[in-house]
């Protein structure tokens, strides 16, 4: 690519778009001869439903420059602390455990779970493992008015108004980060199936060229499939989902508490999300078609909303689940929708956006490498996360012991399982998941998100007694002690999520 | 000082309450800290370190005096002596606050603060139902800490748009060994002070706060006479 100049061309203005182009022009607002151009339809409406993130989009944003004080005043956003599944073990009322965004205690040093074995009657993995699943409990937020901005006592991320963070992030890009703005549709692509894009053509601004193209257009995938026809590794027999119908409820009450963790709720043919923003709460069914009928999810979902559900309009969403054979093509690339789908079990949307801009944005080739090393790097290095969310997803579902319907056994049968999953699960029945398992620098799930899930779902692994485990032994029992003890301090001085927000909106946070 | 009783002040109600002007620990004196409003920096900082500090109700930066390391630690305070030649305006209220009624200022009292009583100290009213000469005096603390606080207000906003706050933590090692950690302060950033240019210095010095920048700086200085004082009061005990 030289020194000279790179045009990047974003096609496509929704979250994937706006975010990769904060992402790229914070990179390069200093670097000269790189101009970023977002090309945004007017027509097209984004698939706004309550998101969740990733601790990770914290540094995301500081990154960019966006404070964190607007992105809680401008995105109706709120603190995200974790998940919390309900009836994914065996559907009984008790039925819950946590994935705390903050890792097990001292999982730097070693892992805590052979010690916590013998105690496993009397506490689950979670919370003998992390001061976090209280704070869910009691509806905390995981910091202070007085902790800076993007700095916490407990890890998060956030749940936001997708709609309403996409206009924070265009006010930014175009205001503060010189990203060119073009309003306009892409009605065809220059450059031949087998060579690089030369430029793209618009209605109205003519060609639009450049040196490198995203592709943001979502499900359309303009560049990568129409252009490229590059298709989809379907995950469908992995992953059963097909469907979603997501619906807002607005708050009965403004002083409503908002939950601190995504409620995520299993039922018979699927699981429902529950995602609290300040005004209101985001709610969906995401079910297999293949195993109810639209009719029952609806009434599956009313009934999860109770008395509000009757007169809330739901909108129904197809699920494609599946991500792309190759992810970035001669001198294409594909980040959000357009890039692969998977249902947001775990909330990886946002956070796999922010892990492909910043690989463009930090390996992009700025003089002498060849661009195709960086392209063969970034699909290997995607397509191994892709198959790891997918492994991840699944493992939710396989070790599930419901079995009120054919949807939770189907979903157990040995060849909707991936090799690559059915190779651990053996495993890991005589062995802890741990880094041994996923030795990248960079995971999108470390060991303890797979220890989380995996105990929480009541799983056990039949270890061999080891040097390397008595070790720790009283060390164990410290950090268990230490582990309550913080989270019965953190519950009486940390303010209850609705309460910080509206401290936020009132004072705002400091920076330091 | 956690119970709150707080009632518009007037001269039925409370024509018979004294306050209490004398130092205690069972006083509301025992206290590690106050609020302290610009233009008392230059006074106060002969006696105190003078830092920031951030409100534990809404995260805002203040500036304060610090009277010792640890919660309920004045080491200024023995007896019913407050061995220092200024007490900031903030600590020396009282009882009194400033409130609202139908926009306009007016005094409110905490009756449970512990100078609050019907027998002891300065009465607030005349016989007559006048001001009397302590209250006279409390009126004007009362405004100009009013007014100290707008000044405050505006004096943080121009540290933080110049990047000029920093947080510390100070160890303290004492005689006896045993180390304390002040957290949860804040100073003038000297690097970035250092760093400003003339035309950003002279808009700092025209609005007076260049001095109180300095006054700060001076100020730590009392740090060690701070850990002096704490050190005798151990070898007393």
């Amino acid at each position: 690519m030289g020194n000279a100049q790179c045009n990047i061309v974003i096609v496509g203005g929704g979250s994937a778009g706006w975010l990769t182009a904060g992402i790229l022009a914070a990179e390069y607002l200093h670097t000269p001869g790189i101009h970023i151009t977002l090309i945004e339809s007017s027509d097209i409406s984004s698939i706004g439903v309550g998101e969740g993130t990733w601790p990770s989009m914290r540094t995301t944003l500081q990154r960019i420059g966006i404070s964190e004080t607007d992105l809680i005043r401008c995105c109706n956003a709120s603190f995200k602390q974790g998940s919390l599944f309900r009836q994914w073990r065996n559907n009984d009322a008790q039925d819950l455990y946590h994935h705390p965004f903050s890792p097990p205690v001292a999982a730097a040093e070693f892992d805590i779970y052979p010690h916590w074995q013998p105690y496993q009657q009397q506490i689950d993995f979670a919370h003998a493992v992390s001061p976090q699943p209280r704070l869910i409990e009691a509806g905390l937020a995981p910091k202070q008015i007085s902790t800076p901005e993007y700095a916490f006592v407990c890890n998060y991320g956030y749940h936001l108004d997708a709609g309403k963070f996409v206009e924070l992030l265009r006010r930014h890009c175009t205001d503060k980060l010189a990203v060119r703005h073009i309003i306009d549709n892409v009605i065809a692509v220059h450059g031949q199936p087998d060579a690089p894009i030369r430029a793209v053509q618009t209605e109205q601004h003519g060609e639009i060229s450049g040196e490198l193209f995203i592709d943001c257009s979502g499900f359309a995938a303009l560049l990568i499939e129409q252009h490229f026809k590059i298709g989809l590794h379907q995950q469908n027999k992995v992953l059963f989902n097909d469907t979603a119908l997501a619906v807002q409820v607005p708050y009965t009450d403004p002083q409503q508490p908002i939950a601190s963790a995504t409620l995520s709720s299993a039922r018979q043919a699927g699981w429902i999300w529950d995602i609290g923003l300040q005004n209101r709460r985001g709610v969906g069914y995401v079910y297999s078609s293949a195993h109810t009928s639209d009719e029952a999810a609806q009434q599956t979902l009313s009934k999860y909303i109770g008395e509000q559900g009757q007169d809330l309009s739901f909108r129904k969403i197809p699920i494609r689940s599946g991500y792309r054979q190759k992810l970035w093509h001669h001198n294409c690339v594909a980040i959000g929708l357009s890039a692969g789908f998977v249902e947001p079990l775990e909330a990886s949307a946002l956070v796999l956006i922010e892990l492909s801009a910043r690989f463009v944005a930090e390996q992009l080739p700025l003089k002498g490498t060849d661009l195709s090393l960086v392209r063969d790097r970034f699909n290997s290095t995607f397509a191994y996360r892709w198959q790891q969310i997918v492994d991840f997803l699944k493992l939710h579902y396989v070790l599930s012991s419901r079995d009120d319907s054919d949807y939770w056994q189907d979903n157990r049968q040995p060849d909707s399982i991936p090799d690559s999953l059915q190779h651990l699960l053996t495993f890991w029945q005589h062995n802890m998941p741990s880094r041994y398992d996923f030795p990248h620098a960079e995971e999108m799930f470390p060991s303890a998100s797979f220890q989380y899930i995996y105990y929480g779902m009541g799983k056990h692994s039949q270890l061999t007694a080891r040097q390397s485990i008595q070790r720790y032994q009283q060390r164990a029992q410290e950090e268990f002690r230490q582990t309550a003890q913080k989270a019965r301090q953190l519950v009486s001085q940390l303010p209850g999520n609705r309460a910080l927000i509206e401290k936020i909106q009132a004072h705002g946070l400091q920076t330091l | 000082m956690s119970q709150m009783k707080v009632e518009s002040l007037n001269n039925i109600d409370h024509k018979d309450v004294r306050i209490d002007t004398t130092k205690g620990a069972s006083l509301g004196d025992k206290v590690m800290l106050s609020m302290l409003t610009l233009p008392e920096f230059r006074t106060a900082q002969a006696y105190y370190p003078v830092v920031l500090h951030k409100n534990a109700q809404t995260g805002e930066f203040y500036p304060v005096a610090l009277f010792g390391f640890e919660a309920e630690e004045n080491l200024f305070l023995q007896g019913d002596q407050w061995q220092a030649g200024y007490i900031p305006l903030y600590q020396q209220r009282g009882p009194f606050l400033i409130g609202q009624s139908n926009g306009q200022r007016v005094i409110h009292i905490n009756m449970q603060h512990p100078r609050v009583n019907l027998d002891k100290g300065e009465p607030l009213f005349l016989e007559y139902g006048g001001y009397s000469p302590y209250l006279e005096q409390l009126v004007s603390v009362l405004e100009t800490l009013h007014q100290g606080v707008e000044m405050n207000n505006h004096f943080i906003a121009a540290l933080l748009e110049l990047n000029l706050i920093e947080s510390f933590s100070l160890e303290v090692q004492l005689d006896n060994h045993a180390k304390h950690q002040l957290l949860g302060f804040y100073t003038v950033n000297e690097k970035n002070l250092s760093e400003l240019s003339a035309e950003q210095l002279a808009g700092l010095n025209q609005q007076g706060y260049l001095e109180a920048i300095y006054m700060m700086l001076a100020s730590q200085s009392q740090f060690a006479k701070l850990v002096a004082m704490k050190n005798a009061q151990l070898a007393l005990t």
